[in-house]
């Protein structure tokens, strides 16, 4: 009876080393997902109920459920419960914004970062340059798969932008405060991280122009001309004037380093870039100033990421590289 | 008799445990068209076969910065770990949904096949741009930017020169 005892204890601890170690591998993939898993930032989190589609089962509970349970105790009138209906299913219908649709609202917001900041700095070696760094981080970020183009802002003001749907900008100011390679592509994987995940989409679903509706497309815009006029400004506000919400731009921030970091630079580029933006007088007159948080609290949410990444430090920085494709272009 | 029993039940469960994870059939997916597979843990060595995006590979093998993978149709062959995610393209199934809620990639093979037939810059784009009275210069920069094109191979060659990427050492 004992021996019997001890058989079936044996094996339910069996049954729980089993679990534990294959869960623990189903979900190892030599670091891919614990990578990703760790940059995180919360507010990819909390913003899922407005981009990703709503489980089924909790909208049968919240339409029919509370709701319906309010009408039929008589504390919600019918047409009351209605109300909140429709408004619970346009909250959570909210269809993501189409790539079309990001294509669009990139490509005005794209013209205007020329307009605002300096025309393009015409340089084709040093553009192609640029390129060729921004490229090769787009192809280990977690959106390799839509078109990436890179140009250079004709301005001293040390510079970045990046718009929906694959449009990326240094200044010819930032290049010069840039001291190598890795520097270069921990800027790039930055501002490719606020396109692959989606901020300035997320920012503008949760805006104004578009409260009340379900969804965004390019036939709604084109029909209404004011619809993407709204959207335009309401963004062009956020992204060239206050600014992304700080945790973006952190997320941003840890999501740069990895890329940069996947690429096979050092990943402390970006965290260097940023001490020396810090450090100058130009950086007072940058748009990184006015529309991100401080260079301290940027360094603050990076401090130990790069402990992350095992033997980054042998990890080549490129500043002779760098130094032979600017000299004299810039 | 019991002790015996007992010995014969905790070996079996230990050979289970030391099962090696490449029996586990683990699925990974190309992130972009173009993907190579090579014959060696090596961006140097002979490309078997390039990879579109979406397609489903099982791990084999862990080495280095390389998978060892199987490919659809029995290719065996060795690919770039940062090329591979763990997210199934859309509509192809396959736990993604689960791999999302732990923060796997966000990437979808059906937006490969919309972002390469989406080109230049929208009309609505350059509509708006006139109605608010933007330059013309500040268009035709956008479509120059758009424009500018790096090859693959320029990319390839880039990071072989910078020992970057697959050719990191």
């Amino acid at each position: 009876m004992r021996a019997k005892k001890l058989h079936w204890t044996t094996l339910a601890i069996f049954i729980l080393l089993l679990g534990g170690s294959r869960v623990s591998q189903a979900f190892d993939f030599g670091g891919l997902l614990e990578d990703l898993a760790k940059p995180k930032a919360e507010p990819e989190k909390q913003e899922a109920p407005a981009s990703a589609p709503p489980a089924e089962p909790a909208k049968k509970e919240q339409d029919g459920g509370l709701i319906g349970l309010g009408e039929s105790l008589g504390l919600i009138d019918k047409k009351s419960g209605d109300l909140l209906k429709s408004g619970v299913s346009t909250v959570k219908a909210f269809q993501p914004i189409g790539y079309e649709e990001e294509k669009a609202i990139g490509g005005s917001l794209a013209v205007q970062v020329f307009n605002r900041f300096g025309g393009p700095y015409k340089n084709e070696a040093l553009t192609r340059y640029v390129n060729l760094v921004g490229q090769a981080v787009a192809d280990v970020s977690d959106r390799p798969d839509i078109e990436y183009h890179f140009a250079i802002l004709n301005t001293e003001h040390p510079n970045a932008f990046a718009t929906p749907g694959g449009y990326v900008f240094v200044s010819v100011g930032l290049l010069k405060l840039l001291r190598n390679e890795a520097e270069l592509a921990g800027v790039l994987g930055h501002e490719i991280a606020h396109i692959t995940h989606k901020h300035a989409l997320k920012t503008i679903q949760r805006g104004q122009a578009l409260k009340g509706l379900t969804s965004l497309t390019l036939t709604a815009m084109n029909k209404d001309m004011g619809l993407f006029d709204k959207v335009i400004d309401e963004v062009s506000e956020i992204l060239f004037t206050r600014g992304l919400d700080k945790d973006l731009e952190y997320e941003a921030d840890k999501f740069g380093t990895e890329y940069a970091f996947r690429m096979g630079y050092n990943a402390d580029g970006l965290k260097n870039f940023i001490k020396v933006l810090g450090q100058s007088h130009k950086g007072e007159s940058s748009i990184f100033s006015s529309t991100h948080p401080s260079p301290g609290d940027r360094l603050g949410h990076l401090a130990g990421e790069s402990g992350r990444y095992k033997g980054h430090v042998l990890y080549p920085v490129l500043t002779k590289r760098y130094k032979s494709e600017t000299q004299g272009r810039l | 008799m019991a002790m015996k029993r007992l010995l014969v039940i905790v070996t079996l469960m230990l050979s289970i445990l030391a099962l090696p994870a490449a029996a586990l059939a683990e699925t990974l997916y190309v992130k972009k068209s173009g993907t190579k597979l090579q014959s060696e843990a090596s961006a140097s060595s002979k490309v078997v076969e390039t990879l579109a995006s979406g397609t489903a590979v099982e791990v084999v093998k862990k080495s280095g910065r390389f998978y060892q993978v199987t490919a659809a149709g029995g290719k065996k062959g060795w690919i770039f770990k940062f090329k591979l995610t763990a997210k199934a393209p859309s509509g192809g199934g396959g736990g993604g949904s689960l791999l999302d809620a732990l923060g796997g990639q966000q990437m979808a093979a059906k937006e490969s096949a919309s972002g390469s037939s989406i080109r230049g810059l929208s009309p609505i784009s350059e509509q708006h741009a006139k109605s608010k009275g933007i330059s013309k210069e500040s268009i035709n920069a956008v479509k120059a930017m758009e424009e500018f094109k790096v090859s693959a191979q320029e990319v390839d060659a880039f990071l072989k020169a910078g020992k970057l990427g697959e050719y990191a050492q």
